[in-house]
């Protein structure tokens, strides 16, 4: 019902104000197949991703509804991915609305970008505008010269999308022997004033560097599970956010003709899960996440390589993750026949669990906005984020039309 | 689509290098004497390739221009592939800056593009993208000048303002091509490792403008000819406004054209900023 009111609601919209409005968009049809269970599909997917821009003097309107429809189980999505008003003032702006908010220097790595939660249903091989969940928030940005300081207020909660049970993406990270019972009493985030999330940043863009300052008072978008031990011999298991302050920053310089990328934040109190029935399986520690990036183009071919490295302070035994975890990430892009043909190959290494996942892909323009993409998604190893997927190599098909 | 640099950086850019020297009165007199018997023949007869080629790039141009940028790719079939571009250019007196937004095709629509560039010899220009299904503006790396923009006959060093001083300059001949003489000037890189090994301009004699250009490769074939097509006098200052990439080797051309130019119209020092590049135009 919900689907339908919103159709109708954005139809009328865009007959309203036809002649002013600006539709852009693309309809994608994406296959994929898995390679270890006999070509089995994983996606049969058909995408209408509208965009509509409406702007009238300093005012802007961006709608941004999506149609999913999944023929594997015959499902249509809708959801509205962004909605919301630009206000230009002198050397202000405002914008309103369920809106993405990205920030940091990363690429494909979320450290200092904590602001628009994930949607990993289908773990982290959609393309990022598609990750990342649109939040409702107002944002207010004051600009400098080249420097902007921005402040975020998002009033209501929204949690990361894990997969669902069933998902090829589906991992159950409670391997207890006993029976599990879920008490959801304190699952949700009130919807109130109180339990708001606050960012603030300063940004610098200029000749020398580019950096950026964060600080952030947030709910952890994913919760910890605390279990208690029952007389019965089950074990409860209570999901509950916990708050997550973090302060970080980071920059981007121009070096003997690369670029070199920093990015660092460190996050007070973060919950972490540990085989320590006296705490309920969870400790609170702080946590610190950086990463060092180099950019470079070498006879034609963009390069990019990553380190990244995650550091959980007064570390404990008993605790699940492991006290450092590194990950280097890599991507090497070439175009060839006047830019109509790109090779690309992306991969994440994660050092600790000695997996990886590859990402191969030739991208072919066969017109101007009109695009087919062939890729493969292979996991390598037995056991991490990456090696626990070792099942589900995919190799896959994209169709694309923008318009 | 890659999508990195910049398009014909036709700056106002002052080069002059003075040196001043201690003589008494009678010295200089005679100097004086003797500078300006042989003056009016040295100006006339000894103009060097040098000269000429600072004479282009110290041609003014205006404090700002903006306009319509379309680039046509023509393929060996004949096939063509279009991309739009909005501009605006400003001149910050030791700097220039430089945003573009895409307008077309449809995969590329809104990304933009800021480029600095520095009249310091040897400093790169710095540069950023901004990717609107990324939300970011991203530094890239300056250093890819041999690279082509957006897949055309164009790299981003043909669409720049190579300093005079990155080559050896050579007037070989004076040649007149649709009724205007040119000055013929061979440029040698003095950097071994150039994309080109030599390249032949036509300068228009007096307008300092460009008529026609050759690239030759590392084997000193010959590998692409500019084609300055139209220019136009706007408030005093040449622009060109239809110019033509063909390459010899591999047969296909870009068209290069320049619509709705507008000239020291006072653009905004702001908007050179990551806010108008996440904004648009």
């Amino acid at each position: 019902m919900k689907q339908t009111i919103l159709i109708i609601m954005i139809l009328v919209f865009a007959f309203m104000l036809n002649a002013q409005i600006i539709h852009h968009g693309f309809a994608r049809t994406y296959l994929g197949a898995l390679t270890e269970q006999d070509g089995e599909y994983s996606v049969l997917q058909n995408t209408f991703d509208w965009r509509l821009d409406y702007g009238k003097g300093d005012v802007a309107l961006y709608v941004n509804p999506v149609f999913d429809y999944n023929a594997l189980n015959d499902n249509l999505d809708i959801t509205l991915r962004q909605a919301y008003m630009d206000i230009y003032f002198d050397n202000f702006d405002l914008c309103i609305g369920k809106q993405q908010i990205i920030w940091g220097k990363a690429d494909g790595v979320f450290i200092t970008d904590i602001i628009s939660p994930r949607d990993l249903s289908e773990f982290i091989l959609p393309d990022f505008d598609e990750i990342r969940i649109g939040i409702n928030a107002v944002k207010f940005d004051y600009y400098l010269g080249n420097s902007t300081f921005e402040a975020v207020w998002i009033p209501t909660f929204q949690a990361t999308i894990t997969p669902r049970k069933g998902s090829i993406w589906y991992k159950n990270m409670l391997d207890f022997s006993m029976p599990i019972v879920y008490d959801y009493h304190n699952y949700d985030v009130g919807n109130k004033l109180s339990e708001s999330e606050i960012a603030l940043k300063y940004s610098y863009l200029g000749s020398a560097i580019d950096f950026e300052l964060m600080t952030a008072y947030m709910w952890d978008d994913n919760p910890a599970m605390h279990f208690f031990p029952q007389p019965d011999t089950t074990i409860l298991i209570k999901p509950e956010y916990h708050r997550l302050p973090l302060a970080g920053a980071s920059f981007s310089k121009a070096v003997s003709g690369a670029v070199v990328r920093w990015e660092g934040a460190y996050y007070f109190e973060k919950r972490f899960a540990a085989e320590d029935f006296s705490v309920n399986g969870v400790k609170e520690k702080d946590y610190v996440h950086y990463l060092i990036g180099y950019d470079h183009n070498w006879f034609g071919m963009n390069i990019s390589f990553q380190f990244i490295q995650e550091y959980i302070m007064d570390y404990e035994e008993d605790m699940r993750n492991d006290e450092f975890s590194s990950t280097m990430t890599f991507l090497i892009t070439e175009d060839f026949l006047r830019e109509t043909l790109r090779l690309e190959f992306f991969t994440y290494y994660g050092i600790n669990n000695e997996d990886a996942l590859l990402r191969p892909k030739v991208v072919y323009d066969f017109a101007d906005g009109f695009e087919v993409q062939l890729g493969a998604n292979i996991f390598v190893g037995d056991e991490g984020n990456f090696g626990q997927y070792d099942k589900n190599d995919m190799v896959y098909l994209k169709l694309k039309l923008s318009f | 689509m890659m999508i990195k640099n910049n398009y014909e950086n036709q700056e106002e850019k002052m080069l002059s290098k003075t040196k001043s020297r201690s003589l008494s009165g009678k010295k200089i007199t005679l100097m004086l004497l003797a500078l300006l018997a042989a003056g009016t023949v040295l100006s006339a007869q000894e103009i060097t390739g040098l000269t000429i080629i600072e004479n282009v790039y110290n041609r003014p141009t205006g404090q700002d221009q903006e306009g319509d940028l379309t680039m046509s790719l023509i393929n060996s079939r004949g096939d063509e592939r279009v991309r739009e571009i909005k501009q605006f250019l400003k001149d910050f007196g030791d700097m220039e800056k430089k945003i573009m937004f895409f307008v077309s095709p449809a995969d590329v629509r809104n990304t933009s593009f800021m480029n600095w560039s520095y009249d310091k010899v040897g400093k790169d220009d710095d540069q950023w993208i901004y990717l609107p299904a990324l939300k970011k503006v991203k530094r890239i790396s300056g250093d890819s000048k041999s690279d082509y923009f957006m897949g055309s006959d164009f790299t981003y060093d043909d669409l720049g303002d190579r300093h005079p001083s990155s080559d050896t300059h050579k007037l070989l001949s004076e040649e007149t091509i649709d009724g205007e003489v040119c000055y013929v000037v061979e440029s040698i890189p003095k950097e071994e490792e150039y994309m080109y090994s030599k390249t032949i301009t036509w300068i228009i004699k007096d307008k300092w403008i460009g008529k026609k250009k050759e690239f030759y490769d590392e084997d000193e074939d010959l590998l692409k000819t500019l084609t300055v097509k139209e220019s136009e006098k706007i408030k005093d200052y040449i622009v060109i406004t239809l110019s033509e990439m063909h390459n010899i080797q591999k047969d296909h051309t870009t068209k290069m054209e320049l619509k709705n130019v507008k000239v020291n119209t006072g653009i905004s020092d702001n908007k050179f900023t990551e806010r108008m590049m996440k904004r648009g135009m």
